[in-house]
């Protein structure tokens, strides 16, 4: 019994040598597959896809103007201080005759222009209250009138606003 | 090993007490020897206007007269320092009546600013500092200096921020009785002729 176990054991091995001798001098037993599996692009990148990286943040970076160095601050006062930059001396100022105010030559005199603007809005609120609403306006012209002055001849179709205090010098009628 | 770490250890507190001692004495002798203390300015120092209180020991009735020189400032006005240097530039040397009227006619927030500022200092020379006629003055010195700022947080995208400072600036001006001194007006010429005329005076040292 034991003659015989042995005896298929070493029938089997040599059995076995002998197959691989036989593969081995057909070429049969090379090992085909890799013996790790990869990803098949990610190893070996194509030589046209490394010119043409996707444009990026740090592609951009290429191109943009940026300064080399720093600008150091002489360079600085220097531009920041140049006669273009500073505020020129008007010689355009004089005094305003009516009010003595300062002016300047082609505007028109800022107290002066306050008063009538003052003067204006106290006549419109009395037109206001006289009209009592919006799209009141009458067809008719109008005629501001101060204390005790009577409407002359041209004014009597006109509508008359009374203003109770003395005309002020610089509104002729 | 014990030991040697607790010498070590020993060494290494005496040192850092040694350093603390020394920290303190500086601290305690005085601002004068350390720089980086603020202790004499910016708080609770305001030269320019302690410059109003200087007295002179009378004159004598040889000597020519004194100009009376007023010192007037405004602290933490809201706005830059760089912008309101512009405009103290612009009035350096003029009357004090030439300086309001450009003031008047300057569309900038610190030109109505540096104009109360004139008036005032105006007022205070009549009243205080014995100036006889309010248009006698000219401004002297006139300069921006930088105030306190406060800090505050500028969003930017994917959750970046900056830290975005809101400025303040010192405006300082001096006003001297008298008129405007002329500056004298030189032109190209004038400094191209003094240039050449001081390479001609240049001689050579040591020679015979």
């Amino acid at each position: 019994m034991m003659n015989l176990a042995g005896l298929i054991v070493s029938l089997r091995g040599s059995l076995q040598r002998i197959e691989m001798r036989l593969l081995k001098a057909a070429g049969l037993d090379a090992h085909w597959a890799p013996a790790l599996a990869v990803n098949g692009p990610g190893l070996l990148p194509q030589p046209d896809q490394e010119q043409q990286q996707s444009p990026g943040l740090l592609d951009s970076i290429m191109w943009m103007a940026a300064p080399k160095s720093r600008r150091t601050i002489e360079v600085n006062r220097t531009r920041r201080r140049s006669e273009r930059k500073l505020i020129k001396v008007k010689n355009n100022i004089e005094p305003c005759p009516e009010c003595g105010h300062l002016k300047q030559k082609h505007v028109l005199c800022g107290f002066c222009y306050n008063k009538v603007c003052r003067e204006t809005s106290l006549i419109r609120q009395q037109i206001n209250a006289m009209e009592g609403g919006p799209l009141r306006a009458p067809t008719v012209e109008t005629v501001v009138l101060y204390e005790g002055e009577m409407p002359k001849e041209e004014d009597k179709d006109k509508r008359i606003v009374e203003r109770p205090r003395k005309r002020p010098a610089w509104f002729s009628y | 090993m014990a030991a040697a770490v607790t010498g070590r250890g020993v060494a290494f507190i005496r040192g850092l007490s040694a350093g603390l001692y020394s920290r303190l004495q500086v601290l305690a002798c005085g601002h004068q020897q350390l720089s980086c203390l603020h202790t004499s300015s910016s708080l609770e120092s305001k030269n320019w206007e302690r410059k109003n209180r200087k007295v002179y020991p009378p004159q004598l009735p040889d000597e020519p007269c004194r100009p009376a020189e007023i010192h007037h400032s405004r602290r933490q006005i809201k706005y830059s320092k760089d912008k309101m240097w512009y405009l103290a530039k612009m009035i350096r040397g003029m009357s004090i009546d030439g300086a309001i009227a450009q003031l008047e006619f300057i569309d900038k927030k610190g030109a109505k600013i540096i104009k109360e500022v004139l008036l005032e200092a105006q007022e205070m020379a009549v009243k205080n500092h014995n100036v006889e006629y309010k248009s006698n003055l000219y401004i002297a010195e006139s300069f921006s200096g930088k105030g306190m700022y406060l800090k505050r947080i500028r969003y930017h995208g994917r959750g970046m921020f900056g830290i975005m400072d809101k400025v303040y600036c010192h405006y300082f001006v001096k006003l001297v009785e008298g008129s405007p001194p002329k500056v004298e007006q030189r032109t190209g010429y004038d400094q191209a002729k003094e240039y050449v005329q001081n390479l001609r005076n240049r001689t050579i040292i040591h020679s015979l």
